[in-house]
C-alpha cells in the first residue's frame, strides 16, 4: 500500500507539471490574442535591454486602409489602363498555414481608417504611377531596387517579410530581408545628424521607454515614397518630403508578438499625422532570403523599353 | 588591532594574487601590451563597431604601379594610387585559362567589373572595399555585418548551418570562435563577383575563410584563404589590417549607388523631354 501509494503520489506529480507546463506553454498565445501579458516581461541583454532578438515576420490579411468606393485599387497597383500588367491588388495570400490576422484596417487613426493625404501628393502618385514607362524616376524606389523606406520597409506585402532582429551593446539592429537593408539603430542616446544630411531612410535614434523601444526617425531626403508596395493601396507611391517625422515604438509583449505602431507626419504630404499598427510575429523557422533586387532588375527596362517601342509606333502611324 | 592587521594582509596578499594572476596571463600572439581589445559579456572578443579598410586593395589586390585613371577629363583626381601586394607571395594561383580570362576582365574593366553598376560585392571584397562596414555582433549569437556599399549585408550564423539552398552573392557565412579569431566560412557564391577592380575572379565553387582577429582595441587583422578548385591550382591567402572608424558620432550613412548608375544602364531608354540635362560627357579610355 505504501508503495503504491508513493506511486500514485508520484503519478499525481508529474501530471500536474505536466498540466502547469502545458498551461503555462499557452499563456503566450492566450496573452499575444489579448494583445498584452501582465505578467510577462522580456528578458534582458548583457547591456540591459529588453531581449527582442529573433526573426520576425508580419503576413496579414488586414488591408492597410478602410476601402472607400471612390478608390481605384489598379490604378494603385501599376495597371492604370487594364491591360494586367500591374501587380494586382496586392491582398495578402498565404500558403504556408500561417493563421492570418484579418483586422479592419492596419492604419487605426485617424478612425476612419483613411491616410489624410493631400491631394497635390495623390495626384503626384498618379502622374508617377501612370508614366512609368517614361523614366525610371516614376518607379517606386522599391520597383528600382534602392530601399522600401523607413517605415514603409515594414508595411505588410505578399513574400520576403522576413525581419531579424539583432542587438549588441548599445545598439539594436533591424536586418530586412527585402532590399538586403541592415537598419542599425544606435540606443546610446546620441542626437541626430545634422540638418545638411539627407537619408532615403531618415535617420534612426533609439531609447528604451520601459520594455518599449521608442524608434525617432528625420533627416528624410525627398526622393523616397511612403510606401512602396501595391498592398499599400492609395498610401503606395506617395511622396515623403524632408520634413517627414516618424515615431516608431517595438514593445514585445509575448515570447512570440512584437506590437509595432509608427506614428508618420510630413505637413507637406499629409493633412494630419496619423498611425499604422500591426503585429511582428516570431517565426525563427522562417529563412531569410538574399534579395539580389537591382542585379537581376528587368522589370525597368523592359518597361522602359515598351515605353519606347510604343513611342516609335506612334510616330510612324504619325508620319503615315 | 590585530584583526586590523589580520584584514590589511588579506586585502594586500588578495590585490598581489590578482595583479600576478594578470602579468601571469599569457598575451594572445602579437597583440599590443597594455592594449587590448574589450570583450563582450560572454568573453569573447568585442568586435562590435565601424572598420574599415585603408589601402588601395580594392583596386588591385598584387602589387601594383600608380596609373592613370578612366575618365580623362578626372585627371589626377579618378588615377589610381600605386600599392603593395595583400596576396601572400605576391601570386595568385590561376590555372592557365583562367589567367588568360583575368587579363581580359583587366582589359575590360569598365564593361566587366560588376561594381560599375552598383551590384552586390561579395565576399572578401565587400570588407575591404573604400566604404566604412558595421559590425553588430550579439551575446552569444549571430553577428550582422552591414556595408555601407550598396546597403549590403550579411548574418554570420554561429555553430552549425544546412547547406546552402541557392548560391548568391554575398554567400552563406557561418561563424566559430578559435580562441580570440573570429572565423567565418563562406559557401554559396555564384561565379558574378569579383575581388577588386583589376579582374580578380572566381567560380560558383568558391570558398572563403576569413579569420578576424582584434590586436587592439582600433586594430583587426584580417585573413582570408581562398579556395576554388575550377579557377586556381591551390587555395591561397590574402591578408590585410582593418581599422577602427574614430569618432563618438560614426555611423554608417547610405552609399544606394542604384540610383548612380540607372543613366549608365537604363538611359538609352529614357523618353527623352528635350529639357534633359546632359550626362557626363566625359569619354572614357582604359587601361
Amino acid at each position: 500500500m505504501r508503495i503504491r501509494g508513493l506511486l500514485s503520489l508520484v503519478i499525481a506529480t508529474i501530471m500536474i507539471s505536466a498540466y502547469v507546463l502545458v498551461v503555462r506553454q499557452n499563456q503566450p498565445t492566450a496573452a499575444s490574442a489579448a494583445g498584452r501579458s501582465a505578467d510577462w516581461a522580456p528578458s534582458r541583454t548583457p547591456d540591459g535591454q529588453p531581449d527582442i532578438q529573433g526573426i520576425w515576420t508580419n503576413y496579414t490579411n488586414t488591408p492597410f486602409e478602410v476601402f472607400d468606393e471612390k478608390d481605384n485599387p489598379a490604378l494603385y497597383s501599376g495597371d492604370p489602363d487594364g491591360t494586367g500588367r500591374g501587380t494586382g491588388p496586392g491582398f495578402l495570400n498565404d500558403s504556408l498555414g500561417r493563421n492570418l490576422t484579418k483586422g479592419r484596417s492596419l492604419v487605426v487613426d485617424p478612425p476612419s481608417g483613411r491616410v489624410p493625404i493631400m491631394p497635390w501628393a495623390e495626384e503626384k502618385r498618379n502622374y508617377r504611377l501612370a508614366h512609368i514607362q517614361d523614366d525610371w524616376v516614376n518607379f517606386t524606389p522599391w520597383e528600382r531596387c534602392i530601399t522600401r523606406g523607413v517605415p514603409g520597409g515594414i508595411f505588410p506585402t505578399g513574400y520576403g517579410s522576413g525581419y531579424q532582429i539583432l542587438q549588441g551593446p548599445g545598439y539594436v539592429a533591424i536586418v530586412y530581408e527585402m532590399i538586403h537593408e541592415a537598419r542599425i539603430i544606435p540606443v546610446d542616446g546620441r542626437t541626430h545628424v545634422g540638418s545638411g544630411i539627407r537619408l532615403w531612410n531618415g535617420d534612426s535614434r533609439g531609447r528604451w521607454e520601459g520594455n518599449t523601444l521608442v524608434v525617432d526617425i528625420t533627416n528624410y531626403n525627398a526622393k523616397g515614397n511612403l510606401a512602396t508596395n501595391a498592398a499599400s493601396q492609395r498610401v503606395r507611391s506617395v511622396p515623403q518630403s524632408e520634413d517627414l517625422h516618424v515615431v516608431e515604438r517595438f514593445t514585445r509583449v509575448d515570447e512570440h508578438t512584437i506590437n509595432y505602431d509608427a506614428v508618420i507626419e510630413d505637413p507637406k504630404v499629409f493633412t494630419a499625422p496619423w498611425k499604422v499598427a500591426m503585429n511582428l510575429n516570431l517565426e525563427q523557422e522562417y529563412k531569410l532570403f538574399e534579395y539580389a533586387c537591382h542585379e537581376g532588375n528587368h522589370a525597368v527596362p523592359n518597361t522602359l523599353s515598351a515605353g519606347r517601342t510604343k513611342d516609335r509606333a506612334a510616330a510612324r502611324a504619325g508620319s503615315q | 588591532m590585530n584583526w586590523l592587521k589580520g584584514a590589511a594582509i588579506v586585502v594586500v596578499s588578495g590585490i598581489l594574487a590578482l595583479a600576478i594572476s594578470q602579468m601571469m596571463r599569457q598575451p594572445v600572439e602579437g597583440q599590443v601590451p597594455g592594449m587590448k581589445p574589450p570583450r563582450m559579456a560572454d568573453g569573447k572578443p568585442n568586435l562590435n563597431g565601424i572598420w574599415q579598410a585603408m589601402g588601395t586593395a580594392h583596386w588591385d589586390l598584387q602589387d601594383h604601379n600608380a596609373r592613370s585613371g578612366p575618365v580623362l577629363e578626372l585627371g589626377a583626381i579618378a588615377a589610381v594610387p600605386a600599392g603593395l601586394s595583400v596576396v601572400e607571395g605576391n601570386e595568385i594561383p590561376y590555372q592557365p585559362w583562367a589567367a588568360a580570362k583575368k587579363k581580359e576582365n583587366y582589359e575590360n574593366w569598365l564593361t566587366r567589373d560588376p561594381e560599375v553598376k552598383c551590384y552586390l560585392p561579395g565576399i572578401p571584397r565587400a570588407t575591404y572595399m573604400p566604404y566604412p562596414f558595421q559590425i553588430v555582433q550579439t551575446h552569444n549569437n549571430d553577428i550582422l555585418m552591414a556595408y555601407e556599399y550598396a546597403s549590403a549585408s550579411r548574418i554570420i550564423k554561429m555553430g552549425k548551418t544546412e547547406p546552402p539552398p541557392v548560391d548568391t552573392w554575398m554567400g552563406q557565412s557561418a561563424g566559430r570562435w578559435d580562441g580570440d579569431t573570429l572565423v567565418v566560412d563562406t559557401i554559396g557564391f555564384n561565379d558574378q563577383t569579383w575581388f577588386d577592380r583589376a579582374g580578380n575572379f572566381h567560380s560558383d565553387a568558391l570558398h572563403v575563410i576569413e579569420r578576424f582577429t582584434p590586436k587592439t582595441p582600433d586594430l583587426v587583422d584580417y585573413e582570408v584563404t581562398i579556395e576554388d578548385p575550377k579557377v586556381f591550382t591551390r587555395p591561397w591567402k590574402i591578408q590585410m589590417p582593418l581599422y577602427r572608424r574614430q569618432g563618438q558620432n560614426a555611423q554608417l550613412l547610405e552609399f544606394k549607388c542604384v540610383e548612380f548608375v540607372e543613366e549608365l544602364m537604363y538611359g538609352h531608354l529614357r523618353k527623352k523631354t528635350g529639357d534633359d540635362k546632359p550626362f557626363a560627357a566625359a569619354r572614357m579610355r582604359w587601361p
